[in-house]
């Protein structure tokens, strides 16, 4: 079997050089400075993995892995960067699709381990079909479910106005309701804010996400926090981080858009892995979340098991 | 301000409660009055018809009547309604000291010749004296001064606990810079450093097979199985392309790890510079210093975007304090850079003339409208959305070139820049600089902090 490709692209050369350390043996290592020498490069060769530093001069990380997810779709994104400024960090989510957001200085180690998953990961897309973008889109068995988590049944409201008949919207004012439902039913889109009566709720997403792949996630808050939504990309693999207040018709676009990918990923083990997420690594976190995934078990077959 | 602590004198402690006369009583029965020991106090007695009043007859229209020719005579019997001032000043019992003053001023006549009138629900309640009045108000201002002091000092206290937070914030946007500079070359020095440990490693291995080969070979003990497989071990590690590239590399990722370790030096050194934590608060430095101690510092909302031009004259040093002056040009770097979007130009002038040092920094960013140039340098005056600008750092800066004696404005166009000129006086006079200090305990306090 032929070494997997990985692209590194940083605006600082000594990056480039000691990053190439960790992979030349494993890989075909290719590197470059220049983020227009690496949008060529994804056209013109087959790259299973591309790690990207965020701030670079003539081009934002987010915005060259936005581009790769045009040019090479299959190609599993990566950001690496030094400054974790809310701007960049939504721009990776909304625009970038990152597999993973890692920060400088990285262990070593670690960041081996997130891009032989990658790879792994890229391998098995390239293997089944040519493009994530035209897998089969397999018309819903049943309606769709949403899940809508906030204090606010505003929310819920507007997403049953731009869906109409189309999906059951269910609504969760606090954290055990949403719990509850999740514990009783598959849910397709979960709609959430980061805050639900003053605690925080990632971990429900990161368990759900964790439970099942499919499920995805759109986070709708005005609360921002960096750190947060870090954890969030790589513990739950959020498909949207919105800011609120928003606009119907900018909620209605990133529905349509997230509700497409939904049905792309059910036909396709290869494609759900694409979402796959990091372990809760926060320690109360951790136990909550165990906790919820407990209760999940015990209650719900696995959806796999289900479906077939 | 706390509502209970106001001092507030009631109207009713003015009262004095003299009967009232009917305007049917005649000008010799009220004359009577004046002359009774018991009215020796009063200017003026009140005249009220059914409880409410109707006009007031002074000590002074006496004299005015009696010093015509039998006027005394003629008129002693015709009731005071005709000489009385139908139009007495009124004052109602409940009404606000200060409110009061203020009606009694402003309609009393000189020389003072009446008493103001105590209304209670429009009726009739006493007469009140202009000077109880004057000295009740005069109590009630001192009692509140103290007051207004204290709220003086409360609101003071609390814009420098703003500036010091403006301070924090713009520390925190810098650490945060700071910190992403660092981040860079601490990501290949660190990683760096664990690939040498790696290799380190495999190196130490290949010496224990080489030891081990080169011991066994020596000893006449060791038969040439044990040999021709430890040969066989060397040559496997030797072919490993591997450690052989890795220690290829190693010579230039070394000195990868010096010049990284050199540039965190050199970034921890300009946050020293720039905040001169060890520093008094005013010293004799060059202005290009400055100027170059904040780029660095801003560095990293400018780079890469926005080009620097620097169009540097000769220039006499100042005495300053260079830590506020530091302050002043990342503001308008930092305002200059989010004024510019996508890339584009900042240029810095300095030049020497009529003993003041001037500096122009202009950008070609979008500029400011006119309606927001005049407010610019007010406190709280910002554009940006809430929560990502106190409004306060034009103002402190304005705040801190007035203090060195200097002056700083503006000159905009919106969509082709934004310039900001200052200028400082080269020679500061000693009340200038000990001018600096008030300003001071602030800042030097939030330095210690970082």
């Amino acid at each position: 079997m032929t070494k997997p490709t990985i692209l590194l692209v940083d605006d600082e050369e000594r990056i480039l050089r000691s990053l190439r350390m960790l992979f030349f043996a494993d890989y075909n290592v290719l590197m470059t400075t220049d983020a227009h020498e690496a949008t060529r490069i994804l056209r013109e060769e087959r790259v299973h993995v591309i790690v990207s530093d965020q701030r670079m001069p003539i081009m934002q990380g987010s915005e060259l892995l936005s581009i790769a997810r045009e040019t090479s779709p299959s190609t599993m994104r990566i950001l690496l960067t030094g400054y974790s400024d809310m701007e960049a960090s939504i721009a990776s989510v909304n625009e970038g699709e990152v597999f993973r957001y890692l920060l400088k200085p990285w262990n070593a180690a670690d960041v081996k381990e997130v891009v032989a998953q990658a790879a792994a990961i890229a391998r098995a897309t390239f293997a089944t079909q040519q493009s994530p973008r035209v897998a089969v889109i397999e018309t819903a068995k049943h309606k769709l479910r949403i899940l809508v988590m906030d204090n606010d049944q505003a929310t819920a409201r507007a997403i049953e106005e731009i869906l109409q008949h189309r999906a059951e919207v269910i609504w969760a004012q606090d954290e055990e309701h949403a719990k509850e439902i999740l514990a009783h039913q598959n849910v397709s889109l979960v709609v959430a804010d980061l805050n639900m009566g003053g605690k925080s709720v990632s971990y429900i997403l990161k368990t759900v996400k964790q439970f099942n792949p499919q499920t995805q996630i759109i986070v709708l808050t005005s609360f921002d926090d960096t750190s947060h939504l870090i954890e969030l990309i790589n513990q739950a693999q959020i498909i949207r981080y919105l800011p609120k207040p928003i606009r119907n018709n900018i909620l209605a676009r990133n529905l349509e858009f997230v509700i497409e990918r939904f049905h792309a990923l059910g036909g396709s083990p290869e494609m759900q892995q694409r979402q796959s997420v990091e372990p809760v690594k926060d320690e109360q976190e951790r136990l909550l979340s165990n906790k919820f995934m407990g209760m999940l078990n015990r209650l719900r077959s696995r959806p796999g098991v289900e479906q077939s | 301000m706390r509502r209970e602590s106001y001092v507030e004198i009631d109207i009713t402690s003015l009262i004095k409660p003299f009967e009232c006369i009917s305007p049917d009583l005649s000008l010799h029965r009220v004359a009577e009055l004046f002359s009774n020991a018991n009215y020796s106090n009063v200017l003026s007695l009140p005249i009220v018809e059914n409880g409410i009043p109707v006009g007031v007859i002074s000590r002074y229209s006496f004299i005015d009547v009696y010093l015509k020719n039998y006027s005394r005579e003629l008129n002693g019997r015709r009731p005071i309604r005709f000489f009385m001032n139908p139009l007495p000043i009124l004052v109602a019992h409940d009404q606000p000291l200060a409110e009061a003053a203020q009606h009694v001023t402003k309609h009393m006549k000189f020389p003072l010749t009446e008493d103001f009138i105590i209304t209670e629900n429009g009726r009739y309640a006493g007469i009140g004296f202009v000077v109880d009045l004057l000295k009740a108000m005069e109590l009630q201002m001192r009692e509140n001064a103290g007051e207004l002091n204290q709220a003086y000092t409360r609101l003071k206290s609390s814009q420098l606990a703003l500036a010091h937070s403006e301070k924090m914030a713009s520390l925190g946007q810098m650490v945060a810079g700071i910190a992403h500079e660092i981040n860079t070359p601490l990501g290949y020095v660190q990683n760096n450093v664990s690939v040498g440990k790696e290799m380190f490693t495999q190196v130490e291995v290949m010496l224990a097979s080489y030891d081990a080969l080169i011991d066994s070979l020596l000893d006449d003990q060791v038969g040439e199985e044990q040999i021709s497989a430890q040969m066989q071990q060397v040559t496997e590690l030797r072919s490993n392309s591997g450690t052989r590239e890795m220690m290829g590399e190693m010579q230039g990722l070394l000195g990868d790890t010096l010049y990284g370790v050199a540039q965190i030096s050199e970034l921890v050194l300009n946050l020293k510079d720039f905040s001169r934590m060890d520093a008094v608060s005013t010293e004799t430095v060059n202005l290009h210093d400055c100027i170059e101690s904040a780029l660095n510092i801003g560095r990293n909302v400018l780079k890469d975007r926005i080009e620097i031009i620097r169009d540097f004259g000769e220039l006499p040093t100042i005495t300053c304090s260079p830590s506020q002056l530091n302050q002043v040009f990342l503001n308008l770097f930092t305002n200059a850079a989010q004024a510019t979007e996508g890339n584009g130009k900042l240029t810095i002038r300095t030049w020497y003339e009529n003993g003041s040092v001037h500096i122009s920094i202009a950008d070609n960013g979008k500029g400011i409208s006119p309606e927001h140039v005049s407010r610019i340098f007010d406190p709280f005056f910002t554009t940006k959305p809430v929560g990502e600008g106190t409004g306060l750092g034009l103002a402190i800066s304005h705040q801190i070139i007035q203090k060195h004696g200097g002056d700083i404005r503006v000159e905009s166009h919106p969509g082709t820049g934004t310039c900001f000129y200052i200028h400082l006086p080269a020679i500061a006079t000693t009340a200038q600089v000990a001018e600096m200090l008030p300003l001071a305990p602030d800042f030097v306090q939030s330095e210690e902090t970082l």
